[in-house]
């Protein structure tokens, strides 16, 4: 099956072109941010979408670029990370010469979207609904704000008949989602999967992060995301959408479209270790990246770039630096690694599939991403090849890692299209 | 016990244009009927899903002729519960089909309370 589209609201840009520039460039998207009036807090940059303004519990207040039509009637049930996602969608759609006309009502074509729902919207809206002791409460404040908030929204908006499905498994979310779009396919079960990834940005999403101590108290965005550096100090928050659409190959190939990359498969394997951290070796890792190349029929040896999960926490990184080694470097392969959570952040139920665009973005444009922020390696990654500009040699075969809360760990095998 | 209001009375109407701010000022001073459906008719027009230059009359069906939804619907009575300090029932709800039908609904629970409260 085969990539056929993709659509970008990202923190390094918010189309496929500027997405390529600034992975190529090693350029970050982290700005200054604020939370809650409060400039003391021991956060001090994120990955900020630019051109959006969702930052308001009413949508009547929001704004997003022109080129994008939302109407009234799928506005008042969206989450701020909903708006990001539409725009994303309709861009998609657009990339794999996709009409809206074209999906809508379509048997085959099914929505997978990953979303941890927005906190904003609901501490909002039971707010509300407390300030009056249950008395009324918002009848879009179901819709507009838990973790579904993604799939009940946009597939009406955009008439999905095949399939519409939600995934948590936070940080693994979207590439949870992508998987098994890639089985549905795989099944018959639907022809064409359009995978979503959204994650918003604000202090009801980041700063339970900051409570649990996992975030980087750095100004410099340069040291604040630093994956796989000896001294980085926790993740940098980010926001966005991010959309790939899965086809069917005969069905992209009917089409007369050009597939941009082919998703040969995917693993996915639990640490049963801890609620929030992973196991100190990566061993969930180590075995949903085997069971990865497993299932896609690649050897370790023919990978030639990983796009890590990489947080730049000191114990995620760790980890997973163990698990690539022990698949990659004991088996005498050594993939170009990096992380671009360097240059965006990390997005959360967005991460996956975003990171997962990038891999496809690498196979067609022919450049690996690089770990623009590293200075000295943590030793634990010793063995890895961890470039610190991109490299300008296309990838043939690249796999995507993606890990969350709960010992979730999902990858995918990516294969550059004939 | 009614609910107590989320904001001050009529901080609600901030995105309305001055006309229907000021209506509401005069009904909440006078109890002007009039100016209660200036106002009624703003809302109605605001929560439209499909927005659209219509001008509302009194026989406008909601559902038919101004493309509301239950959700529309739910979410106009809210607004009017939490700016009227009034409380709707679904059973009073579903008697409401028409425009005409809303503001005589409204006048009549603002009436009720207001004699409640005399």
């Amino acid at each position: 099956m085969v990539v056929t589209g993709l659509g970008f609201v990202t923190p390094i840009g918010n189309d496929r072109s500027t997405v390529t520039a600034h992975l190529r460039a090693g350029q970050h998207g982290l700005a200054p941010v604020e939370f809650l009036g409060n400039p003391h807090l021991a956060v001090k940059v994120a990955g900020t979408v630019k051109d959006f303004t969702v930052d308001s519990t009413s949508w009547r207040d929001w704004k997003w670029p022109a080129e994008y039509e939302i109407p009234r009637e799928t506005l008042r049930g969206l989450a701020p990370h909903g708006v990001y996602a539409l725009c994303a969608v309709t861009q998609a759609l657009r990339d794999a010469g996709l009409s809206a006309d074209a999906i809508a009502g379509d048997e085959t074509t099914g929505m997978f979207c990953a979303s941890a729902g927005s906190a904003m919207m609901g501490y909002h809206n039971l707010a509300q609904l407390h300030a009056v002791r249950g008395e009324r409460g918002n009848p879009m404040g179901v819709i507009n704000a838990i973790s579904g908030t993604l799939n009940f929204n946009l597939a009406a908006h955009f008439h999905i008949t095949g399939a519409v499905c939600g995934f948590v498994s936070a940080c693994a979310s979207a590439s949870h989602a992508l998987g098994y779009a890639c089985d549905e396919i795989q099944l018959g079960r639907l022809r064409r999967v359009i995978v979503v990834g959204a994650e918003e940005l604000n202090a009801e999403t980041l700063l339970p992060f900051l409570a649990m101590r996992v975030l980087s108290g750095a100004s410099d965005p340069m040291l604040a995301s630093r994956p796989f550096d000896a001294g980085r100090d926790g993740f940098v928050g980010g926001g966005g959408a991010t959309v790939l659409i899965l086809e069917e190959a005969s069905l992209a190939a009917a089409r007369g479209v050009r597939a941009q990359a082919e998703l040969a498969g995917w693993g996915q394997a639990a640490d049963g270790y801890s609620m929030a951290m992973p196991h100190p070796e990566g061993a969930g890792l180590r075995r949903a990246m085997q069971r990865a190349l497993a299932c896609s029929g690649v050897k370790p040896e023919e990978v030639d770039y990983v796009n890590a999960h990489g947080t730049s926490t000191p114990v995620g990184d760790r980890a997973e630096a163990l698990a690539l080694r022990s698949v990659f470097t004991d088996a005498g392969a050594h993939p170009r690694v990096s992380s671009t959570k360097a240059l965006t952040g990390h997005p959360l139920s967005l991460a996956g599939a975003m990171e997962a665009a990038f891999c496809v973005l690498a196979l067609k444009e022919g450049f690996m991403p690089g770990n623009p922020h590293l200075v000295t390696p943590d030793p634990a990654c010793e063995g890895l090849d961890l470039p610190r500009a991109a490299v300008a040699v296309a990838p043939r075969v690249v796999l995507n890692n993606s890990s969350g809360f709960g010992g979730s760990n999902v990858c995918q095998v990516f294969r550059a299209s004939a | 016990m009614l609910p107590q209001p989320i904001s001050d009375s009529g901080a609600q109407l901030q995105r309305f244009p001055l006309e229907v701010r000021d209506a509401f000022r005069l009904f909440r001073s006078t109890g002007d009927i009039a100016s209660l459906h200036l106002v009624v008719l703003a809302v109605v027009r605001d929560y439209m899903p499909r927005s659209g230059g219509v001008v509302l009359t009194e026989e406008m069906r909601l559902i038919e002729d101004l493309g509301y939804d239950s959700l529309a619907v739910a979410e106009t009575v809210f607004f009017l519960e939490d700016l009227l300090q009034v409380r709707i029932g679904n059973k009073e709800l579903m008697e409401v089909r028409t425009v005409g039908d809303l503001r005589s609904f409204v006048t009549r629970k603002v009436e009720q309370k207001r004699s409640a409260v005399a």
